[in-house]
C-alpha cells in the first residue's frame, strides 16, 4: 500500500490536535457574547398530561426577564414529523413546556418556579407492549404503532414507511419460512431485550443564536449543521440564506444530535424576539431526561438449523420502544436489519414494530439499532451453535454472507465484503483455538471464557437526496483549503478530509487547511452520522480535488507546451513525464485565470447501491462467581473499513467504540421509576459511563476489502465496531460460568442471580 | 494519587462556620503576579463581621487568587462555582463544564498542586490559592510535553474532556514523573472520555512516565 499512495494509510496525528490540546478549540459552549440572554426551559413533571392553562405573568414580570414562549408562541411550521418545539401535550417526565431567557442563569432559574400550568394529568404508559394493545394510553390521535401497522420488511406486506430501501416496495418473500422450519433439525425460539441508553457526549447540548440585521447566525453542537440551517429557516419563516450555522468543534455526537434538536430552534426564535444574542445549554439532568436515547428493544428470534448447522430458516420480530418522539420513525427496522442479510439462510421473515410510549425521545445511537439487534442475534446463533456441538467461529463461518451472496433482503450486489477475513484473522489474532474450551471449566471462583460475535449493516448509507459534495481551492502559493459540510466531532474527519485531498492532486499533507460544519463557507454533504463521511464527505472532497487537478494540469500543459496526459503531480510539483525537474503547483495556480483555482465536487447518491461494513468481535472476561463482577480482558475487533485512510485515527474509533459496547454489555441502562415515569439514574454516578477501569485491552485488526464506492476503497468505521462488544462478552460470560443472559446489561446483581437460578 | 475533593478549610473558618474571606488579607489590584510575596501586606475590604447573624440567600465578596501565574482580584458571589469564574467571568474556557456534579473530570484544574474539580468547589474556595488551568501549560506555539504526547499518540477524538485529562496527567507526573499503569489508571479514573479514547491516553502517559 506505502508504494501506491503518498498519503493514504499513513499514520497522522489528528490536524485539530493542537487546539483540543491546548484548551484554544473554540466549541459551542465556549461561546460567549456581549448582552447575552440565557434561557431555561420548563419540564413536565409528568409523563401523559394535558396543558390546561398556563400562566406565565408572573414569570416575565421579573426583573430581567426578557422573554417567555410557550406552544402558544410556537410557529405552525413542522420541523418534525412527531415533535413540537413546545408542546402542550407532555409525553414524558422532562418535555420542553416553556422557555424563559434572562439575563443571567438565575434569574432564567427562578422564573421557571413563577411559570404556574395546570395539568390534566393522563394515563401513561412505558411498556411498548402494553402501549401495542387496544384501549392502551394513545401518544398521538393516530395510535401508538408508528406507521399505524408494522413495517413488515420480508413476508409481503405494506410498503415500509419513513425508511428508505428501494427494493422493499418490490421485494417479496424470501423463500418460505414455514418451508424451512420443516427442514430444519433444531428451531430454537428465544426471546432478547436491551434496555434504554443515554449518549452521554462530553458536550451538552447548546447553542448561541445572534439576530443581526434580519440574518440569524447560529452556534450550534451539532453533527447537522445544514439540517439545521433547514429546520430554523423553515421554522422562522426566513431564506436559508438568512441562516448561518456553525459548528466549528463539536464534544461529541454519538447520533444525539444527528438531527436539529429543539434547543436551537428556540435559541434562534428568542434571539429574534429580543434582538439579543440567546444562549442554551442543557444541563447533564436534562441531557438524560431530554436529549435522545438509544431505543430499548424487544426481539424474538426464530431460527430453523439443520444437524450440520446449515441455517434453513429465519422468523425476526422486533419492537423498538420509539418512547415520546421517535426521531427515527422505522426504529424497529434497524434492529431488524441486522437478521436481513449477514447469515445466509434461503428463507426468511420479519416484522418491525416501532411504538410511542411515555419514555423518554429516543434516536439513533452509534447505529440505528444494530447494536440492539446484533446482540439478539449472535447470542442466538451462540446457543444454536452450542447445541449443535459446533465451534461457534466455525458455525459463524459456515454460515456468514459471502461477497457473492449479495444483500439477499434488498437483492443487489456487496460493494465489498471482508467479513470473512474478519473472522479468520480476528480468530487467529485472538488465539481463538487455544482459548475456547468448555463452558464453564475454569478452576476456582473467577471464571475466565472467550466468547464472539459478528456483524454487518449498511453504514455510511447514502439515502436518495442526500447531499454529497466538497469543494477545494488551490492557492496562489500551492496550498490548499479544502472545504467540507462534515463536522469534526472526533472521528478525525478534518484530517481524513484532507489526507484525501493531499493525495488526489499530490501536493504535502502540510499544505493543506480544513474548514468543515459551517452553511456559510462550506456546503452539505449530509449529515455526520451512520458512519457516512469518509464515504460522502469524503467522495466530495475527492472528487473537487479531482476538478481542482485537472485545472491544474490544463494551464501547467499549456505554460510547459506539454500535453496534459504526460503531467504528474508529487509532492506539490508538477512532472512532465521524462523529465526530473518538477515545477511548483503554486506557479501555475498563481496564473489560473482569476487568479484561484476552485474545484467542486458533486455526485448525485446512486439509488441502488450501499455500502455494507462488516466486523468480528472476540473477547475475554473474567467472572467472579463470588462477587458478580465481570472484567473485560481483551477485545480482538476485526473491522472491514474498506481501507484506513488514516489507521491512527481508525484505531481511535475502533478503541472508542469497542468501549462502548462494554458500556452497553455490562453497565449502562436509564431507569425509570414505573409508578412515575421519572429518570432516577439522570447523572453520571448513577448512569454508568465505562472509565479507564472497564476499557479492556483492544487489538485491533484492519480488514481492507477495498469497496468500490467510497474514496480510495474506504467505507464506514464509526458504528460497525460498536456491535460486536455486548454479545461477544455475553458469550464469553457464557463460556466462563454456564449461564446465558438474554437481556443486558449484565450487571454483577445479574450474574449472581444468574448463577443462582443455575445452582437451583 | 487522588483527586481532592473537599478543599478543607482552616481551623479559623471552621470555627466561624460561615463563609469565609474575613480577618484575611489580600492583595489589591488585578494583575500582580508575586502574590504571595504581597499578600500579607494588603487590605482587605471584609464581607463582614465574625460576629453577624448568619445571611441567607446569595451573598457577594472579593477574593484574590493566583490564576496561571496572574493575580486576580474578583468579586464573586456565593453560589459561584470555581468553573463559573474560570469560564465565564476570566474566558478561560480551556476548562470544561460536562457533568457539573464532580463525576466526570472535564473541569479538572490544578489548586496548590493537586487536582481538583473546578464545578464543586466554590469560588470562594480559591481564595488565596493557586490555581493552574490548561492555558497555563502550552506557551504560544509551543506545547508542554503532556500535551505533545496526547497529539502525537492520538490520546483525543472530540477534545472536550481533553484539558481535564490532560491537567490530571500533570498533576500525577508532577507528584509521580515514573509513575505505572496502575497509577496511571487510578489517577485518571476520575475523568470520563465518552468517545473512550481511554488506551490511547494511557499509551501517551505512559511514554511519558517510562522516559522520566
Amino acid at each position: 500500500m506505502s508504494s501506491e499512495f503518498a498519503v493514504i494509510g499513513t499514520r497522522q496525528p489528528r490536524m485539530d490536535g493542537f487546539e483540543k490540546v491546548s484548551g484554544r478549540a473554540r466549541f459551542t459552549s465556549d461561546i460567549s457574547l456581549p448582552g447575552m440572554l440565557h434561557l431555561k426551559i420548563l419540564r413536565s413533571p409528568y409523563p401523559h398530561a394535558r396543558i390546561v392553562n398556563i400562566d406565565t405573568s408572573k414569570a416575565r414580570a421579573l426583573p430581567g426577564v426578557k422573554a417567555v414562549l410557550t406552544y402558544k408562541d410556537m410557529p405552525m411550521a413542522r420541523w418534525n414529523p412527531q415533535m413540537p418545539i413546545l408542546t402542550d401535550v407532555a409525553r414524558f417526565v422532562g418535555d420542553d413546556i416553556a422557555v424563559v431567557a434572562a439575563v443571567d442563569e438565575d434569574t432564567a432559574v427562578e422564573a421557571l418556579g413563577l411559570i404556574k400550568v395546570d395539568y390534566q394529568v393522563l394515563p401513561f404508559v412505558l411498556d411498548p407492549e402494553e402501549a401495542m394493545k387496544p384501549g392502551a394510553p394513545k401518544l398521538f390521535p393516530e395510535g401508538n404503532v408508528i406507521g399505524g401497522t408494522p413495517a413488515v420488511v420480508a413476508g409481503g406486506g405494506p410498503k415500509l414507511t419513513g425508511y428508505e430501501i428501494p427494493s422493499a416496495t418490490h421485494s417479496v418473500t424470501r423463500g418460505d419460512v414455514n418451508k424451512g422450519f420443516a427442514e430444519a433439525d433444531l428451531v430454537y425460539e428465544a426471546r432478547y431485550r436491551t434496555p434504554i441508553l443515554q449518549h452521554v457526549p462530553n458536550e451538552s447540548r447548546v447553542a448561541v443564536a445572534q439576530w443581526e440585521s434580519g440574518k440569524l447566525t447560529l452556534w450550534d453542537a451539532s453533527q447537522t449543521p445544514f439540517d439545521v440551517q433547514k429546520a430554523v429557516a423553515k421554522v422562522l419563516g426566513i431564506p436559508m440564506s438568512k441562516v448561518h450555522v456553525s459548528t466549528e468543534f463539536l464534544g461529541g455526537g454519538f447520533g444525539d444530535r444527528s438531527s436539529p434538536g429543539r434547543q436551537s430552534v428556540l435559541a434562534a426564535m428568542v434571539a429574534r424576539k429580543t434582538g439579543r444574542p440567546a444562549r442554551i445549554e442543557l444541563d447533564r439532568e436534562e441531557a438524560f431526561v431530554a436529549c435522545l436515547h438509544r431505543y430499548a428493544g424487544i426481539m424474538d428470534l426464530k431460527y430453523g438449523v439443520k444437524n450440520d448447522g446449515t441455517l434453513t430458516a429465519i422468523q425476526a420480530k422486533v419492537i423498538a420502544d420509539g418512547g415520546a418522539y421517535a426521531i427515527f420513525p422505522a426504529a424497529g427496522l434497524g434492529i431488524l436489519e441486522c437478521m436481513m442479510y449477514i447469515y445466509r439462510c434461503p428463507n426468511m421473515t420479519g416484522e418491525a414494530w416501532t411504538i410511542s410510549t411515555n419514555n423518554p425521545p429516543t434516536g439513533p445511537m452509534r447505529c440505528v439499532g444494530h447494536p440492539q439487534g446484533t446482540f439478539a442475534q449472535e447470542v442466538h446463533m451462540d446457543i444454536i451453535a452450542e447445541k449443535l456441538g459446533m465451534d461457534p467461529v466455525e458455525f459463524r463461518l459456515k454460515n456468514h454472507a459471502r461477497l457473492e451472496d449479495g444483500d439477499q433482503f434488498k437483492k443487489i450486489p456487496f460493494t465489498s465484503n471482508g467479513l470473512q477475513e474478519c473472522i479468520e484473522r480476528g480468530a487467529e489474532t485472538f488465539g481463538w483455538k487455544q482459548h475456547w474450551q468448555k463452558p464453564g471449566s475454569s478452576p476456582g471462583p473467577i471464571k475466565r471464557g472467550v466468547g464472539v460475535a459478528i456483524h454487518g449493516c449498511t453504514h455510511g448509507r447514502m439515502p436518495p437526496g442526500m447531499p454529497l459534495s466538497g469543494m477545494v481551492r488551490v492557492n496562489p502559493d500551492g496550498t490548499l483549503n479544502v472545504f467540507t459540510g462534515a463536522t469534526e466531532l472526533g472521528g478525525g474527519q478534518k484530517t481524513t478530509m484532507a489526507m484525501i485531498a493531499a493525495e488526489t492532486l499530490g501536493v504535502p499533507l502540510a499544505t493543506v487547511s480544513v474548514v468543515s460544519g459551517d452553511t456559510e463557507s462550506t456546503t452539505d454533504t449530509g449529515t455526520t452520522s451512520g458512519s457516512r463521511q469518509t464515504i460522502t464527505g469524503g467522495t466530495g472532497v475527492k472528487l473537487a480535488a479531482t476538478d481542482a487537478k485537472n485545472q491544474l494540469l490544463d494551464i501547467a500543459a499549456a505554460d510547459l507546451k506539454a500535453d496534459k496526459k504526460d503531467l504528474t503531480i508529487r509532492n506539490g510539483m508538477v512532472y512532465v513525464a521524462g523529465s526530473e525537474k518538477g515545477t511548483p503547483v503554486g506557479q501555475f495556480a498563481a496564473n489560473a485565470p482569476g487568479g484561484v483555482i476552485f474545484g467542486r465536487g458533486v455526485m448525485k447518491i446512486p439509488t441502488d447501491i450501499f455500502t455494507n461494513t462488516f466486523a468480528a468481535g472476540f473477547a475475554e472476561v473474567e467472572v467472579d462467581t463470588r462477587t458478580g463482577a465481570v472484567k473485560v480482558l481483551k477485545i480482538v475487533s476485526a473491522n472491514d473499513l474498506g481501507r484506513a485512510i488514516n489507521p491512527m485515527t481508525a484505531e481511535s474509533q475502533i478503541d472508542g467504540g469497542v468501549i462502548l459496547g462494554v458500556g452497553f454489555g455490562l453497565a449502562e441502562e436509564q431507569l425509570l421509576d414505573k409508578p412515575t415515569g421519572i429518570c432516577v439514574n439522570p447523572n453520571h454516578l448513577d448512569y454508568k459511563v465505562p472509565s479507564f477501569n472497564e476499557a479492556p485491552e483492544i487489538v485491533h485488526v484492519l480488514v481492507e476489502s477495498v469497496d468500490k464506492v467510497g474514496p480510495f476503497g474506504a467505507k464506514g468505521l464509526g458504528e460497525p465496531c460498536c456491535s460486536p462488544p455486548a454479545p461477544a462478552i455475553a458469550n464469553a460470560i457464557y463460556n466462563a460460568i454456564g449461564v446465558r443472559f438474554s437481556e443486558l446489561p449484565i450487571t454483577n446483581r445479574a450474574i449472581l442471580m444468574g448463577l443462582k437460578a443455575k445452582k437451583g | 494519587m487522588e483527586k481532592e475533593r473537599d478543599v478543607s478549610t482552616s481551623g479559623e473558618e471552621q470555627e466561624s462556620g460561615k463563609l469565609r474571606v474575613s480577618r484575611r488579607s489580600f492583595l489589591k489590584g488585578m494583575g500582580v503576579s508575586t502574590a504571595a510575596a504581597a499578600m500579607a501586606t494588603a487590605v482587605v475590604p471584609q464581607l463582614e463581621a465574625e460576629t453577624a447573624p448568619l445571611v441567607k440567600g446569595i451573598r457577594e465578596a472579593t477574593i484574590v487568587t493566583e490564576i496561571n501565574g496572574k493575580t486576580y482580584r474578583l468579586a464573586v458571589k456565593s453560589n459561584w462555582t470555581l468553573l463559573d469564574v474560570l469560564r465565564r467571568e476570566l474566558g478561560l474556557t480551556g476548562t470544561k463544564k460536562t457533568c457539573d456534579r464532580s463525576s466526570c473530570g472535564a473541569c479538572t484544574v490544578i489548586m496548590d498542586g493537586k487536582a481538583v474539580y473546578a464545578c464543586s468547589l466554590l469560588a470562594f474556595e480559591a481564595d488565596r490559592r493557586k490555581i493552574t488551568t490548561i492555558e497555563a501549560l502550552s506557551e504560544g506555539d509551543t506545547l508542554h510535553p503532556i500535551q505533545a504526547a496526547f497529539v502525537r499518540e492520538d490520546a483525543l477524538q472530540c477534545g472536550f474532556c481533553t484539558p481535564g485529562m490532560i491537567m490530571s496527567t500533570k498533576s500525577l507526573l508532577d507528584s509521580n514523573p515514573r509513575a505505572s499503569l496502575a497509577e496511571i489508571k487510578e489517577a485518571l479514573s476520575g475523568n470520563i472520555c465518552r468517545c473512550a479514547a481511554y488506551p490511547k491516553i494511557t499509551k501517551a502517559v505512559l511514554s511519558l512516565a517510562q522516559k522520566a
